[in-house]
């Protein structure tokens, strides 16, 4: 029963994280490869406030806007790029930032991380305070979702579209494409800061091996999965993705084997990014119906 | 004043390997018109199919085991294209980036799987130095620098002299137009893989006698002939070589100046610098194999 | 209206625009033609923002527009089509207009979260405003299909409404009549017409040599980056340059 609470959780907090990064790359066209970078700022300035004594729903509050502007520093130059481009510099950015957290050892404590850190002080520590992180979860991500679509189905979520589907069409029509596009890494990285301090606190334990090129492509696989460009098909990609993640570990594998079940994952996930860019790049949920 | 020089001259010997990556890479780049993300595992996978065959039941010296290594690596390398790249070529250039990067993943893992993520070595007994003018280099590193020369000369005479070589250059400018003359395409695009697989797996090996092998050394060295490629002008073989030499020689001198924990911080930095200010590179001109 | 003064621009080596100078004034509606590669979609990218220029200078109202962005220029009531038409084929007719509107509230994500109710107002104003666009152009009933289910002409016709939706006071129009219908080409002209009616001014570039004619008061004509010709239609049919210019030319689409 505990083990479905966590893979509950984890899932939510993966919904967060993939809608955050459907809203750079299914509504606008960014393809931000470096987004775990905000999910790991999230998670460390959250951390670090809490272990310093700062109330926890203060600190996940500074570690949303925290990362939500180092989003805009990044997208202000980076967006000059043009998409392909913009996927390997945001790649690059994710894994200065990962370096950052490994080498600046008086800040984060390098590769041996940062633990002990603790739940909101209304949820229990530990497997008691379970039910109550998850409905902290659910909550939030409610809330996450039901702005998200307020959002996109807004004439703001409109000229997003605009800017995704034609840059030149968009200024034509008198709408500034690269402020669009700022506004919406922006808002993505603020969500993401959010998925990553919910992570930070639940986990309770946090160190640079967290926030690799390996949750890229998890997140990725989410949004792509669900279907991009949708309200729903992040949650879905992420609930699938993340039971199918934790329902591995519960397979009765022999001790011997058990070093091959994180590379045949590896090897899972990135076939099936392959297969679903040949077969269904849309994803799962498709945007247009007809 | 010797320090430095030993640097510098590490930093060339590093750099002639990342120039045959880097060189494979930007032909890619000059015939397709895309990044091959991938392109990093036929570095990894060149070093450990080596591997495979120095071990029993055909313990051969590695330069004899390099060679089936270099066939099944470009066997990968056409793979990759026929099954992958080719279906997606004409589509969105972002749904290519995306396969790539789980293409690249899925190989990892594949490594992982099979070879497990610890480091290896091929068990060469060191090899003695030999000192001159107060520097010291390895035989070992004596013959990297030999056949990285040879391959890189056999190159040179093959784009330069020969029908196929300036097909090759003739596609890479203007693909349409050297179709109208009735240059194969499909002939030249076979070639380019086989070359870019040779090269990477040729690298492959050589940097993993010089050092280890670990799974992530097709990442860690993608980054680094991204970077060299840029620098060099997307496209441009021989920019490609002389970007491989630049950052060999930055990262070996950086030791001098920064945390050796932020070497590889020389690679993105310098992708993201160029992306943002030169994107044409400092040597050359985008587009065409020259 | 519209003051081009001296200018140029050229890719690598060739000269796409010399040193090029008119002026549009308020009159209705104007053509430019020219061969193929004379350089007048140039001129509009040039005019419009989306090439900086190499020399020169382009006043719009008597405010200067050369190297303002685009979305800058067309907020100003400078609004173009584009010579392959470039509706967005994923949102539906009704959509696609919609998106055109000028400076809505709702695309300000302030706005979305503060102000619902502005937004929703001007949503529905802005709906009331596509439909009429859509009535105009006798579309009404494709309004929920998705644009990229439209057929040719009627995309073509669908770019005009959403230039319409702009409130331009100078509508560039690009190659509008290529490669639709003579029946749509009358119903594009009527269109066309009732909208200058209303003070509003149309510059066209355009191939059908008849049309231009029919519905010109004034047309520019470039050659190989120039502009070699400047009068009316019918002065411009009897001239040496102009004949000379369209010799050989396979572009007479009656």
């Amino acid at each position: 029963m505990d083990y479905l609470l966590h893979i509950f959780i984890v899932s939510l907090i993966y919904a967060i994280f993939a809608i955050s990064l459907n809203l750079e790359l299914g509504y606008t066209g960014l393809y931000n490869f470096g987004h775990v970078a905000f999910f790991g700022i999230g998670a460390y300035t959250s951390a670090l406030l809490s272990l310093a004594g700062c109330p926890v729903t203060l600190g996940m509050v500074c570690s949303m806007l925290l990362s939500g502007g180092m989003g805009a520093l990044l997208a202000i130059p980076a967006l000059r790029l043009s998409g392909d481009y913009f996927g390997i510099a945001t790649l690059s950015f994710g894994e200065i930032i990962r370096l950052f957290f490994l080498n600046e050892r008086w800040l984060t404590k390098g590769p041996m991380g940062l633990p002990g850190i603790s739940r909101p002080a209304w949820i229990d520590e530990g497997v008691t305070g379970l039910p109550g992180y998850l409905i902290f979860c659910i909550l939030l991500t409610l809330v996450v979702f039901l702005v998200t679509r307020h959002l996109t189905r807004s004439p703001f979520g409109r000229a997003l579209k605009v800017v995704r589907e034609d840059e030149y069409v968009a200024e034509a029509l008198g709408k500034n494409a690269l402020a669009f596009k700022i506004r919406a890494v922006m808002v993505g990285s603020i969500l993401a800061g959010l998925a990553g301090s919910l992570w930070a606190h639940y986990i309770s334990y946090i160190s640079p091996a967290d926030f690799t090129l390996t949750e890229t492509i998890l997140v990725l696989l989410c949004v792509v999965l669900g279907g991009r460009g949708t309200n729903w098909g992040p949650i879905l990609g992420a609930f699938m993705i993340l039971f199918f993640q934790e329902i591995i570990r519960f397979l009765p594998i022999p001790a011997d084997f058990d070093r091959f079940v994180a590379p045949i994952q590896g090897m899972v996930y990135g076939a099936a990014l392959v297969i679903l860019m040949l077969k269904r790049p849309e994803g799962l949920l498709p945007e247009y119906k007809e | 004043m010797e320090y430095y020089a030993q640097l510098l001259l590490n930093g060339i010997i590093a750099g002639s390997i990342y120039a045959l990556f880097a060189v494979g890479l930007t032909m890619v780049y000059g015939v397709f018109r895309f990044i091959n993300f991938a392109h990093g595992e036929l570095i990894a996978w060149g070093a450990y199919l080596a591997l495979f065959f120095t071990r029993s039941p055909f313990a051969w010296p590695i330069y004899l085991a390099a060679l089936p290594a270099l066939v099944i690596t470009a066997l990968i390398g056409l793979g990759q294209n026929r099954f992958v790249f080719e279906p997606l070529r004409h589509g969105n250039r972002i749904t290519l980036l995306i396969a790539s990067i789980g293409l690249s993943y899925f190989l990892r893992n594949a490594i992982r799987l099979i070879w497990g993520s610890d480091l290896q070595t091929y068990g060469l007994m060191p090899t003695r130095g030999i000192e001159f003018a107060g520097l010291s280099i390895t035989s070992a590193q004596i013959t990297m620098m030999a056949a990285a020369v040879l391959f890189l000369g056999i190159l040179y005479i093959i784009l330069t002299h020969s029908i196929l070589g300036k097909s090759l250059r003739a596609v890479a400018d203007n693909m349409a137009l050297a179709q109208i003359m009735g240059i194969s395409i499909k002939k030249v695009g076979v070639t380019v893989w086989v070359l870019a697989s040779f090269f990477s797996a040729v690298g492959g090996v050589l940097l993993a006698v010089d050092t280890n092998l670990e799974p992530m050394m097709g990442l860690t060295n993608l980054i680094k002939a991204f970077a060299a490629v840029l620098l060099g002008g997307a496209g441009n073989v021989w920019g490609a070589l002389l970007g491989g030499l630049v950052i060999g020689i930055s990262e070996n001198l950086s030791v001098a100046f920064i945390s050796p924990g932020y070497k590889d911080f020389i690679s993105f930095a310098l992708i993201i610098l160029m992306l943002l200010f030169r994107p044409r590179g400092i040597f050359g001109i985008a587009g065409g194999i020259r | 209206m519209l003051k081009i003064d001296h200018v140029t621009k050229s890719f690598g080596g060739l000269m796409a625009v010399n040193n090029v100078t008119f002026q549009l004034d308020d009159t209705g509606i104007t053509g430019l033609v020219g061969p193929n590669g004379s350089g007048k979609t140039t001129l509009f990218h040039l005019i419009t923002g989306f090439y900086k220029l190499d020399r020169g200078q382009i006043h719009f109202k008597d405010k200067r527009i050369s190297g303002l962005p685009p979305h800058v220029i067309s907020r100003m009531g400078l609004v173009r089509s584009f010579q392959q038409t470039r509706v967005l084929p994923f949102l539906s007719a009704l959509e696609n207009l919609m998106a055109a509107s000028p400076a809505q509230a709702g695309e300000h994500l302030s706005s979305v979260f503060f102000q619902p109710r502005r937004v929703k107002r001007e949503e529905s104003r802005n709906k009331e405003r596509a439909i009429q666009i859509l009535e105009l152009l006798k579309l009404e009933a494709l309004g929920q299909h998705l644009a990229g289910r439209l057929s040719f002409g009627q995309q073509k016709l669908l770019e005009l409404g959403r230039v319409l939706m702009a409130e331009p006071k100078l509508i560039l129009l690009d190659e509008p009549t290529a490669g639709i219908n003579p029946t749509l080409i009358r119903q594009l002209v009527y269109v066309i017409r009732e909208l200058a009616g209303k003070k509003i001014q149309f510059f066209l570039i355009e191939h059908n040599m008849p049309l231009v004619a029919e519905i010109c008061e004034k047309v520019f004509m470039m050659d190989s980056g120039s502009l070699i010709f400047c009068g009316t239609p019918s002065e411009a049919v009897q001239n040496p340059r102009v004949i000379e210019a369209y010799l050989g030319s396979e572009d007479h689409v009656a």
